[in-house]
């Protein structure tokens, strides 16, 4: 399937999205809530882009990580139209995270309006809900978006520490702004008021995962059998490539 | 989790509430509501039983029960004053009424009085501008109240007159 984009031809997968094809080929489209985990939610705006497929005569704005190509089209990721859009939601979102490395960065990009900053909570939070997705994927659904409008946020239930959480803080890892707190210190980890004991890798000794997060890996796979912590594991694995013999 | 002692010696009356409906995740509000209606709040004890039976994570429901107006997380009194802050009743000076209630009472709206009686909130409209400015207590609307009728009308449901 024949798709355009910016006046170049390229080749795309039927049913995939305008965000798939834009990654794969190298061609940038900015965004806040996608992860290649989670597929697109179509929820921060950012990627929104022009489209026109075949026998429309005019282009209309849809958002790229949503948006599956079924059909020969044209488009366009930069425009004036485009670019006035994702000024805007910069603009907004730097108010609830104007302190943040990735925000200030954008706004200064974008020549984002400064607006007087908003309190959140957690503080830089952009409400993307990757974290929801990252906590729901492992299993647990410890965490939400909970009540709504100007008072929503991402919290655990009552606030409080939750047994759905084992504290892997793979909401953390994929938050775009860093807004979930996690304090490490010795063995022990805080996160989402809940405190966890860590464990220490079995060749460098580095604290590198909870009880609980190996309990459960455990228990749906071999991956906490070993107890080695990402580094030990790449180099192991390595290893095993390098002696390996038919 | 801290659940109150209470809502232990309700958990049998909790099951059979919960039981009544089908596990499955469809029946989440209908039970959120029936609870509702039953003990006027939603019961900690009996969101973590409502979600182990609709097969939900406890966040889901915990996130739905703190999304609409109508659940509440915290008891609620026996008499639930309602005092309508829309357009129509704004202008009329409702915020009197509150006044009112807040020096009776010393409950503000959202807040609950201290020998769990009375309940207090504020709706955006009730539909009756005609009688604004309107009050409703556990479903009995009072039309075209002022200070001296809010008085007397909670003195009626058992509360204090002034109380300084």
């Amino acid at each position: 399937m024949k798709i355009t984009v910016n006046g170049q031809e390229r080749e795309a997968h039927a049913g995939e999205s305008i965000l798939d094809l834009c990654r794969r080929e190298g061609i940038p489209i900015p965004t806040f809530c996608y992860h290649q985990a989670f597929g697109g939610q179509g929820a921060c705006r950012m990627c929104m882009v022009e489209i026109k497929e075949d026998g429309q005569s005019r282009s209309r704005l849809v958002a790229a990580c949503t948006y599956p190509l079924t059909k020969t089209a044209e488009i366009i990721t930069e425009s004036e139209q485009i670019q006035r859009i994702r000024r805007t939601i910069v603009m907004l979102l730097a108010r609830r995270a104007g302190e943040n490395p990735l925000l200030e960065e954008l706004s200064r990009a974008y020549g984002a309006a400064h607006l007087p900053a908003i309190t959140v909570e957690p503080a830089n939070c952009i409400l993307c809900g990757l974290c929801i997705h990252a906590c729901a994927e492992m299993g647990r659904s410890a965490i939400w978006s909970m009540f709504r409008g100007v008072d929503k946020r991402i919290a655990t239930p009552y606030d409080e520490a939750s047994d759905d959480c084992m504290g892997c803080a793979a909401c953390a890892r994929v938050c775009p702004t860093q807004a979930i707190k996690v304090e490490e210190e010795d063995a022990v980890r805080k996160i989402w008021n809940k405190t966890f004991a860590l464990v220490s890798c079995s060749r460098c000794g580095k604290y590198y995962a909870t009880r609980e997060e190996l309990e459960y890996l455990s228990k749906h796979g071999d991956f906490g059998q070993q107890q080695l912590c990402e580094t030990c594991r790449k180099k192991n694995l390595a290893y095993n490539i390098k002696t390996f013999q038919q | 989790m801290q659940i109150d002692a209470k809502e232990y010696e309700n958990a049998s009356a909790y099951k059979s509430l919960i039981e009544s409906y089908a596990g499955k995740p469809e029946y989440l509000l209908a039970i959120m509501q029936d609870m509702q209606r039953q003990y006027n709040y939603l019961p900690r004890l009996a969101i973590t039983m409502i979600a182990a039976h609709v097969g939900l994570p406890v966040s889901r429901v915990y996130a739905m029960a703190s999304f609409y107006k109508a659940f509440s997380l915290t008891p609620k009194g026996r008499f639930v004053i309602r005092v309508c802050d829309g357009t129509a009743c704004h202008i009329k000076n409702s915020e009197t009424l509150l006044d009112q209630i807040e020096k009776q009472l010393q409950a503000r709206p959202g807040e609950t009085t201290a020998d769990g009686l009375f309940s207090v909130e504020t709706v955006n409209c009730l539909g009756a501008c005609a009688l604004a400015p309107v009050m409703v207590i556990n479903g009995r609307v009072y039309g075209k109240v002022n200070r001296s009728d809010v008085e007397r009308i909670i003195k009626e449901y058992g509360g204090q007159s002034d109380a300084n």
